[in-house]
This record gives C-alpha cells, sequence and structure tokens, in this order.
C-alpha cells in the first residue's frame, strides 16, 4: 500500500465554518496548517444548508439597543435547560460580534439599516430580535471562508479527502490518517496538534435535512483514541422539514417564518386544525407537539403535517413574498425540483434530524480530554446543552472555531512534533486491507447504511422508551456482526465511495452504539429527549452531562457536573 | 407499488484501467418521477455500487457539486426531475478532469 506523509504543525479535519475559521486562526498565528475534507471546502457540511440567520448581540450596532453579551449567554443557557457549559458559552456570547465583523471583513455581505446598524430578526428563544441576516446565506458564507482561507499561503488544503483515523503515539493524538479520494493514496498527515471539525452526525438518521456525507466520523475516530464523548442522547430535529415528494425530502421549510412578523402562517393537522399556538415556542417544544399529532393519527398520508400559508390573515401573497425573500434559493428548489408552490398548496411537512448538540467533550479552549485532539463547531459537544436555539450554531462555528484555532497554535508553538508510531498506522491500514481482501460473502455497505438509517429513524426519534431502544441497539449489534463481509473492491483507486462508505459504515455502527447507550443511560426528559418512560425533566438527579469514556475499546457511561460561571440554576 | 422503470445510459471512465470512456446502460425500477441524485443513488444502492458520482446536497439547489451533463445540457442532479418510462443520457460536467465516472475535480472549486 502506498503512503504518502506529510507534516505540517495543525491538521484540521473538515471544511465548514468551524474548519475554515480554526485554519486561518493558526495560519495567523504564524503557523502551517493542512485543511482535509471529504468534500469541497466552502461546499460541504452543514454550513452552506444554513440559512441567513447567526446571533450576534449587537446592542446599539444593530436593531435592539438593549441587547447584551450578558443576554445572549443567558438566552443560550435557558434555550439548553441549564447543561451547556457556561465557560464555552461565554466565548460563543462575547465573541459574537467580533467574529461576525471578521466575516464581514472577509465578505459576507450582511443586510443592515440605512445608519450602517445590523439589520437582526427575531427567533423563537431570543429575548431581543439577534439574528444577524447574511444575504445568500449559509453558502456564500461557505464560499467566502474558504476564499478567505485559500488567501493564506500556510495553509494546504486537500479537497476530497477522507479522514478515518487519529494516529496516537504514547497518550497524545498526533496527526491523522486519510484517503486522498483523487487519487486513491493513503495519506499519513503528522501533526502537533489535530482539529476535529467534522461537523454534525445528523445524517446517522434517513430522515435529515443535512448532507448525506455528515455520518458524524469525528466521534468514533475521537472515541477510539480516548476523548470523552458528550451528551448525544440530544440530537435536534428542525419541526418542519418536507417529508414528501422524495425528490425534495429533506428540504427545510422555515418554522420560524411563521410567526406573526413574518408570514402568519399555520402548522395543521390532516384536518386542517391548527397544532400549535402562538407566539411559536422555542423548537424542542413545537416539535413534540407535532410528533403526537402525527402519532395520534392526524398526520398527513406521508406521516407529515401541513406547512400552511395559503390562508395567512396578511394574504397569500405577503406570506409568499416573506418566504421568497428570506429563503428565495428554498423557494425555488421546490419548484424545480417538485412542482411544489408553496403560495398554492400546503406542504407536507415533518421532523428531521437537524443538529448534533452532543459530541466530543472539550474545555473552553476547545482542548478535548486528550492531549493534542482539538474540536470546535458541530463536532464538539457541551455547550448548547439539551437544546440549541435558532442561529447559534454558526456563531459557534466562529467563536470556537477562531478559539480552538488560536488554542491550538499557541500549544503547537510550545512543542516538537512527535512522530507517528508505527504499530498505530499498521491498525489503520489495516482496516483498509480488511475491506478490501476478497471474500466469500460480500456486502454492499451503502445496503448496511441504509439499514442504519431505518433502525435510527424508527427506534431513536425524539420520543424513545428503554424497550424500543434496546430492540434498535439489538439491529445494530446484529449489524455490527456483518462488518466482516462489507466490501469494496480493491483494483479501484480514484474515488472509490465503496471504500469511503464502507469505513463510513463502521464508524456509523459505533455511533449509534454510543447514542443508543446515551439515550438509555439518561433516565429523564430533557430539551431534545423525551423518554416516554421517564417524562419529566429531573433536575434533582439529572442536570448534568452524559459522558461516555473509553475503557479498554469498551463504552463507560457516567454523570459528569456541568460548568457554571455566571448563571447558577435558581433552585 | 407497481414498479416503473428509468432507462440510463451514463459514461463511465476509470483513468487507471480504461483507455477511453464508455457508455454503461441501467435499467432502474421507480416509484414515479425522481430526482437525478436520487436516480444515482438508487443505482448505487442497488444495482451497480462502483458507479463513482459525488453524494453531498445542499437541498437548495444552491452548491453546484452535484452538476451533471442531462441529454447534453449542464443541470443540477438534485433540481431536475426525471419522469418513469423515460431514456436519458448523463454524462460528467464540464470544469475540470474528471476523476472517474461522473465526479470531476472542478477547478473553480
Ligand atoms: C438546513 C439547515 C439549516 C441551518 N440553518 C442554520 C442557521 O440559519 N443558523 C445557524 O446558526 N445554524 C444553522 N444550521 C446549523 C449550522 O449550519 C451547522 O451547525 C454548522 O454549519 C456546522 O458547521 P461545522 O463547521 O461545525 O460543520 P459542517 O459545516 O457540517 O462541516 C463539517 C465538515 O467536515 C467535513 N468532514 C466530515 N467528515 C470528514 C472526514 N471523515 N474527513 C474529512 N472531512 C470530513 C465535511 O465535508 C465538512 O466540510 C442549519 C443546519 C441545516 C442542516
Amino acid at each position: 500500500m502506498e503512503v504518502q506523509k506529510l507534516t505540517t504543525d495543525v491538521v484540521v479535519i473538515g471544511g465548514g465554518g468551524a474548519a475554515c475559521r480554526a485554519a486561518i486562526e493558526v495560519a495567523e498565528n504564524g503557523l502551517d496548517c493542512i485543511m482535509v475534507d471529504k468534500g469541497r471546502p466552502g461546499r460541504s457540511g452543514a454550513t452552506p444548508c444554513a440559512l441567513w440567520s447567526i446571533q450576534a448581540p449587537f446592542g446599539p450596532r444593530g436593531r435592539d439597543e438593549r441587547d447584551t453579551p450578558e443576554q445572549f449567554f443567558a438566552d443560550m443557557v435557558n434555550g439548553g435547560h441549564f447543561i451547556g457549559d457556561q465557560n464555552i458559552v461565554e466565548i460563543v456570547a462575547f465573541n459574537a460580534c467580533d467574529r461576525i465583523l471578521d466575516l464581514e471583513r472577509y465578505g459576507v455581505h450582511f443586510k443592515k439599516y440605512d445608519d450602517g446598524r445590523f439589520f437582526q430578526t427575531p427567533m423563537p428563544g431570543q429575548t431581543y430580535p439577534r439574528s444577524c441576516f447574511m444575504f445568500e446565506n449559509g453558502q456564500h458564507m461557505s464560499t467566502v471562508l474558504a476564499k478567505e482561507v485559500s488567501r493564506h499561503k500556510n495553509i494546504k488544503v486537500m479537497k476530497d479527502f477522507f479522514a478515518y483515523w487519529l494516529l496516537k503515539s504514547k497518550d497524545a493524538v498526533v496527526g491523522i490518517v486519510g484517503i486522498d479520494m483523487i487519487n486513491g493514496r493513503i495519506v499519513v498527515v503528522n501533526a502537533k496538534n489535530t482539529i476535529l471539525a467534522t461537523g454534525g452526525y445528523t445524517s446517522l438518521w434517513g430522515f435529515s435535512d443535512n448532507p448525506p456525507t455528515l455520518t458524524g466520523d469525528g466521534i468514533p475516530m475521537a472515541f477510539r483514541v480516548g476523548a470523552d464523548i458528550v451528551d448525544l442522547e440530544f440530537n435536534q430535529y428542525y419541526g418542519t422539514d418536507v417529508i414528501w415528494p422524495p425528490s425534495v425530502r429533506g428540504t427545510v421549510v422555515l418554522y420560524e417564518l411563521m410567526i406573526d412578523e413574518f408570514a402568519d402562517g399555520e402548522i395543521r393537522d390532516k384536518y386542517g386544525v391548527p397544532i400549535i399556538k402562538k407566539p411559536l415556542p422555542i423548537r424542542d417544544e413545537a416539535i413534540k407537539t407535532i410528533f403526537n399529532v402525527i402519532k395520534e393519527g392526524r398526520g398527513t398520508e406521508h406521516g407529515g403535517v401541513l406547512f400552511d400559508i395559503t390562508k395567512s390573515p396578511k394574504g397569500v401573497e405577503v406570506a409568499r413574498d416573506v418566504f421568497k425573500e428570506m429563503t428565495p434559493k428554498h423557494y425555488q428548489f421546490l419548484i424545480d425540483a417538485a412542482g411544489l408552490d408553496l403560495a398554492k398548496t400546503p406542504l407536507e411537512v415533518a421532523p428531521a434530524s437537524h443538529y448534533q448538540c452532543g459530541g466530543i467533550y472539550i474545555n473552553e479552549k476547545g482542548e478535548s480530554t486528550v492531549k493534542g485532539l482539538y474540536s470546535c463547531g458541530e463536532a464538539a459537544g457541551n455547550f448548547q446543552g439539551a437544546n440549541r436555539i435558532a442561529g447559534t450554531a454558526l456563531t459557534d462555528t466562529q467563536t470556537m472555531g477562531a478559539q480552538a484555532g488560536g488554542c491550538a497554535a499557541k500549544d503547537a508553538k510550545k512543542k516538537d512534533l512527535i512522530p507517528v508510531d508505527q504499530k498505530d498506522l499498521d491498525l489503520a491500514l489495516d482496516v483498509i486491507k480488511e475491506i478490501v481482501a476478497n471474500k466469500t460473502k460480500k456486502i454492499n455497505p451503502a445496503v448496511v447504511k441504509q439499514e442504519i438509517l431505518e433502525t435510527m429513524d424508527k427506534y431513536i426519534a425524539p420520543f424513545r422508551d428503554e424497550k424500543g431502544m434496546n430492540k434498535g441497539l439489538s439491529i445494530i449489534e446484529d449489524l455490527k456482526e456483518e462488518l466482516p463481509k462489507i466490501y469494496a473492491p480493491a483494483d479501484i483507486n480514484k474515488y472509490n465511495l465503496d471504500l469511503t462508505e464502507a469505513i463510513e459504515t463502521k464508524m456509523m455502527i459505533e455511533s449509534a452504539e454510543l447514542t443508543f447507550g446515551s439515550a438509555l443511560f439518561r433516565k429523564e426528559s430533557r430539551g431534545h429527549h423525551n423518554r416516554t418512560d421517564y417524562p419529566e425533566e429531573d433536575n434533582k438527579n439529572w442536570r448534568c452531562h452524559t459522558v461516555v469514556s473509553n475503557k479498554n475499546g469498551k463504552p463507560e457511561y457516567s454523570k459528569r457536573a456541568v460548568i457554571y460561571t455566571r448563571m447558577k440554576p435558581e433552585d | 407499488m407497481a414498479k416503473e422503470k428509468i432507462k440510463a445510459k451514463i459514461l463511465r471512465f476509470d483513468p487507471d484501467k480504461d483507455k477511453q470512456p464508455y457508455f454503461q446502460d441501467y435499467d432502474i425500477d421507480v416509484n414515479g418521477p425522481v430526482s437525478i441524485s436520487e436516480l444515482l443513488a438508487l443505482i448505487r444502492r442497488n444495482i451497480d455500487s462502483t458507479l463513482a458520482f459525488r453524494t453531498y446536497k445542499c437541498y437548495k439547489g444552491s452548491c453546484q457539486t452535484c452538476v451533471v451533463r442531462y441529454n447534453g445540457k449542464v443541470v443540477k442532479a438534485c433540481a431536475t426531475q426525471i419522469m418513469p418510462n423515460s431514456e436519458i443520457t448523463l454524462e460528467p460536467a464540464a470544469g475540470g478532469k474528471v476523476v472517474r465516472d461522473l465526479v470531476v475535480d472542478f477547478a473553480a472549486m
């Protein structure tokens, strides 16, 4: 097997908002950086999917002068049901404005009032309207960031590069192993520090509004090297994603635009009865209502509810123009890909997997619990708590992205490169050898993947109980037995999707196990984790994190105290 | 559900093995209209997993990663619907070197 070896100061895995921002910060600290992306930076991950909304408490420089970083901080802590670590929430809330000014400097266009203040929209969960408005949404932000990355000579970007292994020498992470899909080569990047910004694992579920490539490879990679993983039971659903027809399944239509300030539309059951009272509640509550309506049999033919602006008291044209103006791409896409005009027909929508609140356990510097390994963005875990409020994810990518990049760079300046441990590298190469080895029974990874997706959709939706989860977990365990039969052809070098998908599938099985384990461990309901067998929020026993640690290769679940800095719970 | 079919001719090329690109025919079972993206996913899952194309999706037709040449015209695979019982041709889009099959190493991104 041909192995290419590269060295650098800091290697960043990912090409989304968090990875790009981290790489820029490393470069601006004067160090060398290699950034690897399974897709194309600027056109990969969830960042291009995002809408206009990025929160920053601009106060007098924005829409409402009363807004402050303190208030943003409080809104995030409350929205997360008090289990977001406040040392990290502080970094997000207090650096948000500066990082958004960075974005503006890079070239992102924000909507402004005539006097130069930031235009800001209100979203559920915000005390004051705080979502800055990016013209052309997350796609624009992504391409601008990727361009900014390319301006830095000391960042080497590797596109179509599938990372699948963190290299460990003694007790530290010393880089990565991956496949350069353009030429099929196996590449080792030996680095002083590694930043994992692989995004969320929302496409571990079949019905998701995230790109299918977001299988959350970061979690099993980090878990293998001993990094603690946190709060995986809180996968956030988004309430209103199109469920039918298949060509547009997973397209988000904005629940937040149904408020009376905007379209003033209704979410209805199949009989046309409105099901959510106004003012609209934050996401986790809305989703529960929608799920219950569907469960009670009041859903549509394809298992959704109706997203209806056709009877808006403002008039359908006004309501439609809100969508045309705020989410023009989505509006047009539904017409092009499925002939659906939401001004003419209500859309069938249902809750879909949307955002991973948990992830890799980090501190306020973005450090994981293993030396040499950092994480930021959606891949990292313990700051959103049990629920994320709208517009904080993009803010997090920029604030914690810069923070992790800066801290990893400063730390790298103080240390020498630790060489790769050949034994560990051999294990990484074995993963590929086993998949391409000839075998009597061969299984197509895409088929196993499909079964994982269906199992997650069925047994670990927002409502869950012990019996169902044990069933789901046993299906995953059976699939695990099949893994040795997964096969990819050895004679394809370039863009060997069978090979990358086979490795992804192995990692998805591990993520699924840890997710079921975490959700079985937490015996209460909170935020996006609704146990029908433990329906109450239990602050006495469970206002804490769920942590999964790697004990000799086996997951061990435990509670960990939440870090409070400015706001203690009142009871 | 009654199954309908779409016939697709897809231009395949592995620069490591093939001297020339060649067309391969696929008969795909569908239930109603599908987007080109879905059609390709169906082929990989049910017929031929070695077919290479970009699987990323932005769900709003704006990222351009899925562009392909469909009956001679460059389109977004995610936003282009194919009706049952049609016969179509798919080739890689221009704009860079073909990595394999429909995957292009786009110079612009
Ligand atoms: C439809 C939708 C709308 C949204 N709207 C908003 C919004 O309006 N406001 C808001 O704040 N948030 C929004 N979000 C959430 C937000 O977009 C994401 O949380 C955020 O963009 C995550 O950024 P990230 O950089 O952490 O990860 P991502 O942008 O997901 O990037 C992850 C990167 O890692 C790469 N990668 C993954 N695995 C590997 C691997 N094995 N090897 C190499 N590379 C790898 C991927 O290719 C990608 O480049 C939305 C999300 C969705 C899906």
